[in-house]
């Protein structure tokens, strides 16, 4: 028998249980006083239903059922939701506010805090299109970051938009796809060399030249305007500094940056789009955006937007900022033959919350100290010979 | 603070003489031939030294806050990293060579039975898949030149400057897949947090290479 596990997937043990416990608790608290509701997803689904969303179908782990038909681990949770609301809550009065937290599954190159199943905390708004909807789950995103005491974490900020409004003038799909493919890879080198070789016209190759620069507050949001003509873009530059100014209304714009060179891989994102990321962690620790366009049912139009925390992630910015949480210990431990007394004891001290562990060992008072010195348990209460003892481990008598 | 991962040898020495030319760097003292893995500068910059072939990996992971790497190398890596500046030296052509006595002279008389020997199997694997013909591609560590000369393969995907090396093991070149220069990269996170360091020092880098 193989006594290890495949490649992706990680125990938690009581320390990392119980502080993952912890975490989702502060999360869930937070996420609760915005009025937002949790949901639960199956861990499969069809598999058809999952590939319409923002993982690739190599990245998603694939099964038949019995009756032969494709299933799928969950990739995201974006996916089941939208697809539940297309179903259970068409007609419901919106906006609908939904959090999960919640493992999915990729098959993906392990990385730091990222195996291939994995914990997300996440929220999706749905049945808004407004600035107010996009603003209000940067505001939540900052707000958990600072719930879990992250330190130093900054939020991007951009705009699909602005960039294809910028390559809707491209009629090469190559070029187009080439520089998008730069942009998303930030292979700034790669760029240059495309948008040289390229016959776009000599605005919008200056305009996506100066991209990788246009980051920062809101003040680039004013070059960048003088920087491109086009509707689309110029829209796209309203709705970003509409965003920011809520966000300076929720008094947290300190954390943001606009990065107007931040494109998405698919079509999949249709307007404002975040990353979150903090210094010890190479890594993205949330992304996420606005999806109008994921395609459940012809029928149904969804206005939605959200972000995805990777929770692993989380525990691990934290660990390196020196926050993670001693595992709660046991206070007493019961021992001793009078069993009957010890049980009306145990039941009173549990029933009043203090956490009591009840010997069965048989352990001698011996045995006793040396385990709970080990496990870090301060008090020892010994029922025998129809008296009761209450034995602090350092020595010397203790109240119990 | 930034820390640059970078390779020992030729390519640290003439990532060097470029900050030098840049002003960042004056560290003069630098040993560049000791055996340390670290090198710190006054000027806040930490050297990380280590394999060519694993500087992409010490950026992706935020070990390194940048890197200096070759584009070949850096292809091959496949890492999630930014790349900032064409840093314009260690320029290099990747090849395909087969030994001069075979007579092949296009990649197309290489048939299924053909191996392949590279220390770049991803790119000589995604070269071949491109053009559809199906070798087999052998990974090797070094001295691949080696590998038609004792029957291990029947060409090899190698980089060269000059091709002395290729032709001096009855090697001749039949096909460019790519050239490389140097280049400098950054991890996605620090180029968003250390932004401000990170774009002086590209910009001064840039003036320097002009």
């Amino acid at each position: 028998m193989k006594l290890y596990t495949p490649r992706g997937v990680k125990d938690f043990l009581p320390e990392d249980a119980y502080w993952k416990y912890l975490l989702e608790q502060r999360i869930r608290k937070a996420f609760v006083r915005w009025g937002y509701q949790e949901v639960i997803t199956p861990t499969f689904e069809f598999f058809e239903t999952l590939n319409i969303g923002s993982t690739s179908s190599e990245q998603t782990y694939k099964f038949l059922d019995q009756e032969g038909q494709l299933l799928a681990l969950r990739p995201d949770i974006t996916t089941p939701i939208a697809r539940m609301v297309t179903t259970r809550f068409i007609n419901e009065l919106k906006p609908l506010r939904f959090f999960y937290l919640l493992n999915v599954f990729r098959h993906d190159d392990v990385q730091v805090g990222r195996q291939r199943e994995f914990y997300q905390a996440g929220v999706e708004l749905i049945g808004s299109d407004s600035a107010y909807a996009d603003a209000e789950v940067v505001a939540l995103a900052i707000e958990l970051f600072k719930t879990v005491g992250v330190l130093d974490f900054q939020l991007d900020i951009g705009q699909v938009d602005f960039f294809n409004g910028i390559m809707n003038g491209c009629v090469n799909s190559k070029t187009k796809a080439d520089i998008r493919n730069a942009l998303l890879r930030k292979d700034f080198v790669g760029l240059r060399n495309v948008i040289n070789q390229s016959d776009l016209k000599p605005g919008t190759k200056k305009v996506l030249m100066e991209l990788p620069r246009l980051r920062g507050r809101s003040e680039i949001l004013d070059v960048a305007a003088s920087l491109v003509e086009n509707d689309v873009s110029l829209a796209a530059l309203e709705n970003i500094k509409a965003i920011y100014e809520l966000l300076e209304s929720y008094n947290v714009s300190e954390y943001v940056y606009i990065d107007l060179s931040m494109v998405k891989s698919l079509d999949y994102y249709t307007g404002m789009v975040l990353e979150g990321y903090a210094p010890n962690l190479g890594f993205t620790l949330c992304t996420g955006g606005r999806y109008d366009n994921l395609n459940v049912s012809s029928e149904y139009k969804n206005f939605a937007t959200g972000f995805a925390m990777g929770l692993e992630r989380l525990m691990l910015v934290l660990e390196r900022q020196g926050h993670k949480p001693e595992l709660i210990k046991t206070e007493i431990l019961v021992i001793g033959p009078d069993r009957l007394r010890a049980a009306q004891y145990v039941a009173e001290q549990r029933n009043k919350g203090v956490i009591v562990e009840w010997d069965v060992l048989n352990f001698s008072l011996e045995q006793a100290t040396e385990y709970a010195k080990a496990k870090g348990i301060k008090k020892i209460m010994v029922f025998a010979n129809g008296a009761e003892q209450c034995i602090s481990i350092e020595g010397g008598e203790a109240q119990c | 603070m930034l820390s640059i991962a970078v390779a020992k040898g030729r390519l640290f020495s003439s990532f060097l003489t470029i900050l030098r030319e840049a002003n960042v760097l004056k560290c003069d003292s630098l040993d560049v031939d000791s055996r340390k893995l670290v090198i710190e500068c006054p000027e806040g910059i930490r050297f990380v030294l280590a394999k060519p072939a694993d500087v992409p990996t010490f950026v992706e992971y935020g070990a390194a806050d940048l890197g200096v790497v070759g584009k070949d190398t850096l292809i091959e890596a496949n890492k999630d990293v930014a790349e900032l500046v064409d840093l314009n030296y260690g320029r290099c052509k990747m090849v395909v060579a087969v030994p001069m006595s075979l007579g092949i002279n296009d990649i197309r008389e290489l048939d299924f039975n053909s191996r392949v020997a590279s220390k770049y199997p991803r790119i000589a694997t995604e070269f071949f898949n491109r053009h559809g013909i199906q070798v087999e591609v052998i990974p090797l560590n070094g001295s691949i030149e080696l590998g038609p000369l004792v029957g291990l393969s029947d060409a090899i995907v190698d980089i060269t400057e000059t091709g002395r090396t290729l032709i001096e093991n009855g090697l001749q070149p039949i096909t460019t897949i790519m050239e490389s220069t140097s280049r400098l990269i950054a991890n996605r996170v620090s180029y968003k947090i250390k932004t401000e360091q990170i774009n002086s020092l590209v910009q001064k880098i840039e003036e320097a290479i002009k």
